[in-house]
Formats: structure tokens, sequence, C-alpha cells
């Protein structure tokens, strides 16, 4: 177990390396030179100074140095819990992760919670309907959830309950009521999942043979579906909920604009345009690092819900 | 509800009396075809995505105004007899908007797709069969990607290559091609272990051939259900970049694009926005039941 | 910082922020009478409210009311009036200007405001200008040597060069004077918020792209002329906030949540007649500065080196149906280089005519004739212009390229990043550009449009034909070197002259800062460069 939890996190350290270096090299291949952006934001062309002007302006925004001594530097920081420094913010990379990331972290979590709230009730209300056409519209359900685009459904409920009935506040960073509207829009993609992978797997339970055994002892139709059914989709929900914390900063991106809250999301998409590396680096390194830890979670839960799982390796 | 498809499907194979004899191809794929065009709702998603399609080959065959002619006079027209969708800031017709915008849209999901496949089937394929260290490098690459987010790989993307349709397509595909490498994988895997598989190989064919003549025949099913599930995806995904404002130069406009520019007036004139947006969900949506539909006939 | 530390750091706010999800500094106390203003979005490529550099206008307005300056600027007429300086003098070779100051003003910090306090601040803004000579405020203090202390409450600041618009410049928020204790911070702290002026307001808190809290200075006595309101703010405090989605900033409004709707584009015209319904007045002031103008690229092969396709494009454009269609009915229609409302102003308005026929007659005489697709080609080349455009094309960039297709022109909006169109700028790729400021003197213009002091020294020198160009550095050091106003008038007229006549710019739209403001909000009054004075506002029943 021990050994294949050190491989485990040995593959996650060289993962969020990867990511960390395809991203610095990405951004490295952005056209437009990071000093003439800075120089340009402060009002002024570099085609309007002088040499020196310019070398100065350079130690200035501390771009004096090569790439791949930047890239070594940025690595070395990162590794020792330091980001650097925003090159536009004009402060430690740190100091705003740790003001925006609550922001973003109370929205994914509240999101997921309720894609799963809302996905396995949905999965349940299916299986409980008798009458025919209700049961194939909430079974279709689903599918309508991922079909529509966070950023729309985000516009629309704001003009349904935040301007038409006034029920929620339409942005702000402020307060739970703010967080709910946001939190809705994020989850209903991720719910549409869950509920989907259930409902199948509800369905297919009813042809296992053991599903009869289950009957014969005198179990009611609702402790069949709980026992039996909702054990058979666990594990492709677990799974699912380790891929979803990527899908949540990418919807962060958009919700974050739409309903103007100020988290990790909207900060790494301007910071993208304005070419503001040591940001989206950070960005890039909090979020995959939050993907690889939860998955390796994922992974060691697997034996608690499947006894046939094991990471014991087996004598063969 | 599966079964009564089932049930369906079978009833209306053909019980002639006559001699036996090989269907065509045609006649196969009539005979699962016809039978789902008897359900209303596998019929109308199926027209909304010809419609779509229509559209995004010949526009001018759904309508007869101009994308692009302002008309300040009928600015912000609510939907009417002549302007189904009503009209934009500058008095363009919307619903011509939204089926001139369909051709870029669709051309980036189709982009998108094909990237996703031909990367991600790669991948996987040679993953699955390779084995050993080249498929722990490639599934440690497929990892990589899919713990970088999505959209803000395809923003670093696009920005780096320029704005544009074809751009903001490539990044979509790039985002999907863990999906699709992992998904192939672990069939390919699957398939490996199949005994019709390893029967061809006992008898002398080579990987290669199996590959082609008895597992990717076999594979294309999951796969095509698979594809048509992300051509809505990266409809979706295209979107979503193009509302972010790296989408085609104007006036040109993906859906994306008009659902992002009505958006200044959710007040004041919904329909600049929710209207294209529906649509998008629409065809999005028809997509995803086709694509059910088939897997449910499958299994 | 350790990894444990910054854990803690990461993890600590989070906890509470599920709890009680209240991590944001900004807090709404609705104690006392509070204004919340709704601006659009952060300025994110800058993020400073450090008087000197900022150039982005919602800052403005919140310094404004912050810190102050020596002078003043009185709105309607442009004169420069006494503020914390009571009187001044020039001497006459126009490089040394002796402020008298005001004796009984303070700082919110308790610093006595002195002649020291005025040299500090001044020798500070220097030598950030030397430091970092992109920075915005650089451009106001061209020419300045020294500050010199008579006395206490005297102030001599001495010029290596004659700046017709350092007088006004002493009116800016650029040129504020901040207490001593700000400037012994370092740019960074002044940048997000350390900032302790005389006004009637003190910043409490800025947090970047969320928004900004004001609270009353107790005490405050020493408003200039401009204000009504001579005495301490009727307001408790005042809630900024910055809210880059239209729809959801008009939405809060029309739910009462804001106070004052102020975003950085007019309003569209269903907009207006939306929040006019609600009871709102529309606050609606032209910023003083250039117009919003297209400056085109002479140089090189590009197709506008020819004069003739230039004067097609100013006739092609219809500035009338852009303000209506764009805006509204009643909006102003550009009617030169500058807005109106900037000093010395000269109309061009018989020349900006909407001629298609005209353009069209002048294109073919240019050789461009058109082809079966409608636009022009000449040696089978197409007609066509390049606009780099960025984050996002507006409906009038759209309806100006329709406008050109009617003549046959094509202009191509590309949308690139910040980055890119910075890039193509400084490359002189590009056929058309924009560039405004906002400053209440034509000097600014300087900045724009003379190679020898604009920020962008190829935009300036890609507007003008080569030979052009030696006649409007010849205006500009008229300009800048005059002393009195009919030689100011004389230069700055000729140039606007010079500019349209050229067709070196293109007018497209005036520049209208609106704001709408709630029944309840009284007494909304502009500044002379478009800022508001929230002293004189109160809050009352409708």
């Amino acid at each position: 177990m021990s050994r294949y939890l050190i491989g485990r996190i040995g593959q996650a350290l060289l993962v969020l390396w990867g990511a960390y270096s395809i991203t610095y090299f990405i951004l490295y291949l952005l056209p437009g030179d990071t000093l003439s952006i800075m120089l340009s934001a402060s009002g002024m062309e570099a085609d309007a100074l002088s040499v020196e002007d310019l070398a100065k302006a350079r130690a200035y925004y501390g771009l004096d140095k090569g790439l791949f001594e930047q890239y070594v530097d940025l690595l070395l920081g990162a590794l020792r819990g330091d980001f650097g420094q925003s090159l536009s913010l004009n402060r430690p990379v740190a100091e705003l992760l740790a003001e925006r990331l609550p922001q973003t972290l109370s929205l994914a979590g509240l999101a997921i919670v309720l894609s799963l709230l809302g996905g396995i009730g949905l999965a349940y209300l299916t299986a409980y309907i008798r009458w025919q056409p209700l049961k194939t519209a909430l079974a279709r359900l689903p599918s309508l959830g991922f079909s529509v685009p966070v950023f729309w459904m985000g516009l629309l409920l704001i003009q349904v309950f935040a301007f038409g009935l006034g029920w929620f506040p339409a942005t702000g960073s402020r307060g739970l009521e703010s967080l709910v509207l946001p939190a809705v829009t994020l989850a209903i993609p991720s719910a549409a999942v869950y509920a989907q992978v259930l409902q199948r797997s509800f369905q297919g339970v009813w042809k296992e043979s053991y599903i009869t055994t289950a009957y014969a002892k005198g179990l009611s139709r609702g402790q069949v579906q709980a026992r039996h059914g909702f054990k058979n989709a666990a594990l492709p929900i677990l799974t699912l909920i380790g891929l979803q914390v990527g899908n949540t900063v990418s919807g962060a991106v958009l919700v974050e604009t739409i309903f103007a809250r100020s988290g990790i999301g909207r900060l790494a998409q301007e910071a993208v345009l304005r070419q503001d590396i040591p940001v989206v680096l950070a960005i890039v390194s909090v979020s995959a690092a939050a993907f690889v830890l939860v998955n390796l979670l994922v992974d060691l839960l697997y034996p608690w819900f499947d006894p046939r799982i094991s990471h014991i390796p087996k004598v063969s | 509800m599966t079964v009564l498809e089932q049930n369906l499907g079978r009833n209306t194979l053909p019980a002639s009396p006559a001699p036996w004899r090989r269907r065509s191809r045609l006649q196969r794929v009539a005979a699962t075809v016809l039978p789902l065009l008897r359900r209303p709702g596998f019929s109308l998603a199926l027209l909304v995505v010809v419609f779509a399609w229509v559209a995004a080959v010949a526009p001018h065959v759904l309508s007869s105004f101009d994308p692009y002619a302002t008309s300040p006079i009928d600015k912000l027209r609510a939907p009417n007899l002549i302007h189904w969708f009503g009209t934009d800031e500058l008095g363009r017709d919307l619903y011509t908007r939204v089926v001139h915008g369909a051709g870029l849209s669709v051309l980036a999901a189709f982009l998108a797709v094909g990237i996703a496949l031909l990367g991600g089937l790669g991948l996987g394929i040679l993953s699955g069969f390779a084995g050993g260290r080249i498929d722990a490098v490639i599934m440690r690459f497929v990892d990589v990607l899919l713990a970088l987010p999505g959209l803000l790989l395809a923003l670093a993307i696009v920005t780096a290559i320029g704005f544009g349709t074809v751009p903001v397509a490539i990044a979509v595909g790039i985002g999907i091609i863990p999906g699709f490498a992992r998904t192939t994988r672990a069939e390919v895997l699957r398939v490996k272990t199949l005994p019709y598989v390893e029967a061809a190989r006992l008898g002398g064919a080579s990987w290669g051939r199996t590959l082609l003549r008895h597992i990717l025949p076999n594979a294309w099913g999951p796969v095509a259900v698979l594809a048509t599930l992300d051509f809505g995806a990266a409809i979706l995904a295209t979107a979503g970049l193009s509302f972010l404002g790296f989408g085609a130069a104007p006036p040109a406009a993906e859906w994306g694009t008009l659902i992002a520019n009505g958006r200044h007036f959710l007040i004041t004139a919904p329909w600049v926005s929710l209207l294209p947006g529906l649509f998008l969900v629409a065809v999005v949506f028809s997509l995803n039941h086709i694509a059910r539909t088939f897997e449910e006939i499958q299994r | 910082m350790n990894t444990a530390n910054l854990m803690s750091r990461l993890l600590a706010p989070c906890a509470l922020a599920l709890s009680l999800a209240a991590c944001s500094p900004g807090n709404d106390t609705q104690a006392g009478k509070t204004l919340n203003i709704a601006f659009f979005g952060d300025n994110t490529t800058l993020v400073s409210v450090d008087p000197f550099q900022v150039y982005w206008l919602e800052h403005r307005v919140l310094l404004r009311n912050v810190a102050e300056s020596l002078t003043d600027q009185d709105p309607q007429t442009g004169q420069i009036i006494p503020w914390l300086a009571k009187r001044w003098e020039v001497s006459d070779d126009a490089l040394t200007y002796t402020f008298h100051l005001r004796e009984d003003v303070t700082f919110s910090n308790g610093e006595r405001f002195d002649a020291k306090a005025v040299k500090t601040a001044f020798d500070s803004d220097k030598a950030l200008a030397t430091e970092l000579p992109a920075t915005f405020g650089a451009t106001y203090l061209a020419g300045f040597d020294h500050a010199e202390v008579v006395d206490d409450f005297t102030v001599k600041l001495v010029l290596s060069k004659p700046n017709a618009g350092f007088l006004q410049a002493t009116s800016t928020t650029n040129l504020a004077i901040l207490a001593p204790a700000s400037y012994a911070l370092s740019v960074k702290e002044r940048s997000l918020g350390k900032i302790i002026g005389t006004g009637p307001f003190v910043l409490a808190s800025y947090t970047p792209e969320v928004g900004a809290h004001l609270t009353k200075r107790k005490g405050y006595a020493w408003a200039s002329a401009n204000m009504k309101n001579q005495g301490e703010a009727h307001l408790d405090a005042v809630d900024i906030s910055y809210i880059p989605e239209e729809s959801v900033r008009n939405g809060l409004f029309l739910q009462g949540k804001a106070d004052i709707l102020w975003p950085r584009n007019p309003f569209s015209e269903v907009d207006l007649k939306l929040f006019q319904s609600k009871g709102a007045t529309i606050q609606s002031r032209s910023l003083p500065g250039p117009a919003l103008n297209l400056y085109p690229n002479t140089r090189g092969e590009r197709v506008l080196a020819d004069r003739h396709v230039r004067q097609a494009l100013q006739k092609a454009l219809d500035r009338k149906s852009y303000a209506s269609t764009v805006y509204n009915a009643e909006f102003p229609v550009v009617d030169g280089i500058f807005d109106v409302t900037t000093p010395y102003f000269k109309s061009q308005g018989a020349k900006l005519a909407y001629d298609p026929a005209g353009a069209e007659q002048l294109l073919e005489q240019a050789g461009w004739t058109k082809g079966a697709d409608g636009y022009r080609q000449k040696n089978g080349k197409r007609l066509s212009l390049s606009y780099n455009i960025t984050p996002a094309e507006t409906a009038g960039d759209v309806l100006i390229q329709d406008q050109l297709r009617k003549v046959g022109i094509e202009l191509k909006l590309s949308v690139v990043t910040r980055a890119e169109w910075v890039a193509n700028n400084s490359a002189g790729n590009y056929d058309l550009t924009i560039n405004y400021m906002t400053r209440a003197d034509p000097i600014i213009l300087q900045t724009i449009l003379d190679p020898r002091s604009a920020n962008s020294s190829t935009l300036a020198t890609n507007t003008y034909e080569p030979a052009v160009l030696e006649q409007a550095k010849g205006l500009f050091d008229a300009g800048i070197t005059a002393t009195q106003a009919p030689q100011r008038a004389a230069a700055y007229g000729s140039l606007q002259d010079l500019l349209i006549d050229e067709s070196s710019a293109f007018p497209v739209y005036e520049r209208v800062w609106q704001a709408a403001t709630s029944p309840k909000v009284k007494n909304f009054r502009w500044t002379a460069e478009g800022f508001a004075l929230l002293g004189d506002i109160e809050i009352g029943t409708p």
C-alpha cells in the first residue's frame, strides 16, 4: 500500500511539473513583449522611449533576465511556496491568491455540493416516478442540462431570479446570497452528468439477478434502489467528481465574468491577456494541484467502495 | 423504456417469407433508422440538426436578408413576422445572423472534434497496444492535459496563435484530446482480450491488420457516439471562447458571439441574447438526444 | 515565505469564507448617508490609484474628491481659479510660477499643508517620472525643473522650458498634492490606496477590481469656488464598485442598489429611455480633450498615403447616423478634432458632412473602381483598411464598417490582444487606429500627435504625410510656448484646421460621459475635466 502511495505521489508531482512547464512555454509563445504591455498600461508605448529608458524600465519590472533563467527562478520559487510578484498588479502573487482563492473555493465548494444534491435527487426522482411521460421527460433532463452553455444559463438566471423576482443579488462577492446564483449556474452541467450516470445505473440494476434475491429477502423497492443501484453508480460518480474539479475552474472563468465576482477564474483570464506570467503559472499550479490531489484521494477511496479493487499487489 | 424501444425495433424488422438474403448496407441502416423516425423526439432532433447543417452549408436557402447590412431605423425590433428573431442594435436581422453564424460554429466544432479524434484515437490506440513505457509516458502526458483547466489552456493557446474561428477550434480540440485518448485506450485494452481478437492474432494476423479489420469496425459504434456527444460539447466550448471575445473577426459572428453581444440588452431587449442562445441549446440538445438514442440501441 | 505559511494563509480565509462567505474587504454598512456608485470595470492593466500615475477616468473621479490641487478649473469658462493656492504669479518668461498657499488647510492625517508639502509632492512626482518615464503624470510635468520653498506658505515652481499648459496641469488630479507621509511610502503602497489628501473625503479602502470606500473628512472647509457646499460633505460615505458586466450593472441601478450608474461609454437609446422611465436623471458632459478620432497611417505603401482616399474616408463617415444609432437621437454629433468642452475648441462641422457621392467621386478619381463584390479595386488590389481593436469590437465599429462598405471601402476589424495591439501600433502595422486622453487643455493633443512627446511616436508620425509633419510640429511649438490666450487660440485653431484639411484625423463621435442618477441624488455637478464633486451631492427623498 505505501509503495503504491509513494508511486502515486511521485506521478502526481510529475504531472504538476508537466502542467507548470507546458503553461510556462505556451505563455512564452504569446505574441507581444511583456515590457511593451507594461509600458502601454502606464500610458506610454515602447517606441516613444530611448534605449536607456527602455533598459531602465526593463529593470524596474524585473524583465531583464533570460527566458530559461526566469523559468528556473519561478519554478524554484514555486517549490518554496513563493510565486513571485505579479507584473501588472504590483503585489506578491501569494497575496493575490490568498485574496481571490477563497472566493473561488466557496463558489466551487457550493457548486459541487449543489451538483451532487441535484444530480442524485433527480436520479432518484426519475426512478420513483411511475407516470411514463414524466419519467421520460426527467430522463432527458440531464441531456438538456449539459446542452445549455454556462454563460447563457448565468444570464438567464440573473434575468429571472435577480432582476425579475429579485430573490438574489445579481453580482458581487459579498455574503451567501450572492453565491447562490453563480453556484447554481456552475452546478448545472455537473449535476446533469451525475444524474445521467445514476439514472443509467438504476436502469441497469433492475436487470441484475441479485435484485430478485433482494426482493426475495423482503426489501422494498426503495431499499433495493438505495442499496444496490447507488452502490453500482458510486464508483463512476467518484471518478467524475475527480474530473469535475478541472471543469470547475474553467466554469469559474465564465461564471465569475458574468457575475462580476473577483475570484481566480477572472484573474486567470485577465492575467493571460496581459501576459502576467507569474500569476497564470500560480493559478495553473494551484488548480492542477487541486485536481491531482482530489484524484489521488479518489484513487485511494476506490477499494473502500469496491473491495474487488485493491492497491496491494496480488501474489501471482 | 429501453424494453419498449427494443420491442419497437424488433417488430418492424422485415418478417417476409421470402428466401433469406443478406441485406444491403442501406437496408440495414434503414432498418435501424426508420423505426426511430416514428419517435417524435428523435425526428424533431434530427430536423434541428439537419436545419443547422443546411444553415452551415447553404445559409442563403434559409434566409434572404444580408447578415451584415445595418439598418439603423430598424434597431432592436422585437421578433415579428418579418424578423423572426427580431433585430440587433444595428438593425440587422437576428435570424439571418444565427443562420449565417452556423457555418462558423459548425466548422469550428468539426475541426475541434477532428483534432480530438485524430489526436485522441492516435494516442489511445498507441498507448493501449504498445503498453509498457510508451503507455506510461502517454498516459502521464494525458494526465497533464487533464490537470490543466481546459478553458485556461484554451485561452493561452488562442492568445498565442491569434483570435478567430480556426484557432478557437484548435484550442478546443486540444482540450478534448485527453478524454478521447482515455476512452480509446480503455476500449482497446478491453477489446484486446476479446476472444475474436485473440483468435485473429492466433490465426497469424498482424496487430495492424487486427486493428483495421477486426477492432476498429467493432469499436466504431462507441466512438461515433462519443464523437457526436463531443460535437455538442465542442459547439459549447467554442461558444464559450467566442463569448469571451476570441471568436471570428467582425462582422461575422459565431453563435457564442451573438449571445455575448446581445447580453448588453438583456433587460431592454432580451431576445437579442436569448433567442440565439435558445437555438444553440436546441442544436446541442438534439445532438445529445441523437447520440443517446443510438447508444441505447447499441446496448 | 515557506509552504506551510502560504498554505495557512490560503486556507485560513477560506474556512471563513465557507462559514460566513464574507471574505471581501468591501463592507456594506448602510449607516448614515452612503452614496453607491457603480462604475464599469476597474483598470486591470495598471492597478493604481496613485494620482500621478492614474489616467483611468473612474479613478480620477475618486481622486478628485480625496486629493486636491493648487488650482482648480472653472467647468464653464475653462479659467484657472484658486484652490489650495489663494493666488499666483507667472514670470514674464513663463518659467517661474509663484503660488501663495492657503494657511488653514490640513491633510486627513493631521499634517499641515504648506510650502514644504508642495515641494515634497512635486519632487516626488519628478523622481517617479525620472525613474519611470512612461508614467502618465510625466506629461503634465513637462519642462518642470525644481520647486523652491520661499516661506511657509509660498512656493516657487521653476520650469526649464516653457509649458503653456503648466498652470492647467496644477489644477489636475495628476498633480494633486498628497501628504508628505504618503510620499514616504513606496509607489506600490500608494498605488494600492495609501493616499492621504486634503479633500472632502478620505479614501478608506481600495480593493482592485472590486471597489473603494470613501468616508467624510471631518472639519473640511477649503473648497474651491466650483463647490456650492463650502463645508463638510453632505454624505457620510461613498461606496464605489467596479462592475464590468453591463447588463448586471444596469440591473443593480434599476433595483436601487446603486444610486449613480456611471459606465465609461454613453448609454444606448433603449437603456436611456428605460432609466428615464424610472425617474432617473441622465447627467452628461463632453470629456475635454480630443474627440474619439481615428488616426491614419499615411506612411509607406499604405492605402491612406493617398490624400484623396483619406478625404473620401472623411466624407464616407455618417457621424449623425452614428450618434443616433449607437447612442440616441439627442446625442451630440462630433464637431471637430476636440470635444466641445476643450478650451480653444474650433468647430470643423462644415468639413465633416456626410457625402457618400463625393467620397465615391474622389475614389474614382484616385483610380479605385468598384468591382462585382461591391468593393473598390486598383491594379487587382482591394481597397481594404485594417483597424486593430482590443479587447472587443463595439456596435459603432461595425456600423462604420458597414458605412464604408457602402462606398466600396473594406474595413477589416481585427480583434487582437492588448499585447498585439501595442505591437501592431508601434510597428505601424495598421491603417487606422485610435487613442484618446482626457484633459481640459488643448496641450493634451501633444501626448497623442506630436512625435516628440507622444506616448506613441509611431502613431504621431504616421498620422501626417511627411511634408505636413514639420508644419504640425511648428504649430505644436507655437501652442506650448505661447503665453497669451490669443496666441494659443491661433496656434491650436490652425492645428485643428490642419488635421482636418489633411485628413490626418477622422472624428467619429463626441466622447460624452454619461451617468444616470437616481431620483434621490441631488446636486450632481461636473468638474472641468468631467469628474463629479461628491461633496456637493445630497441624498434625499425623491
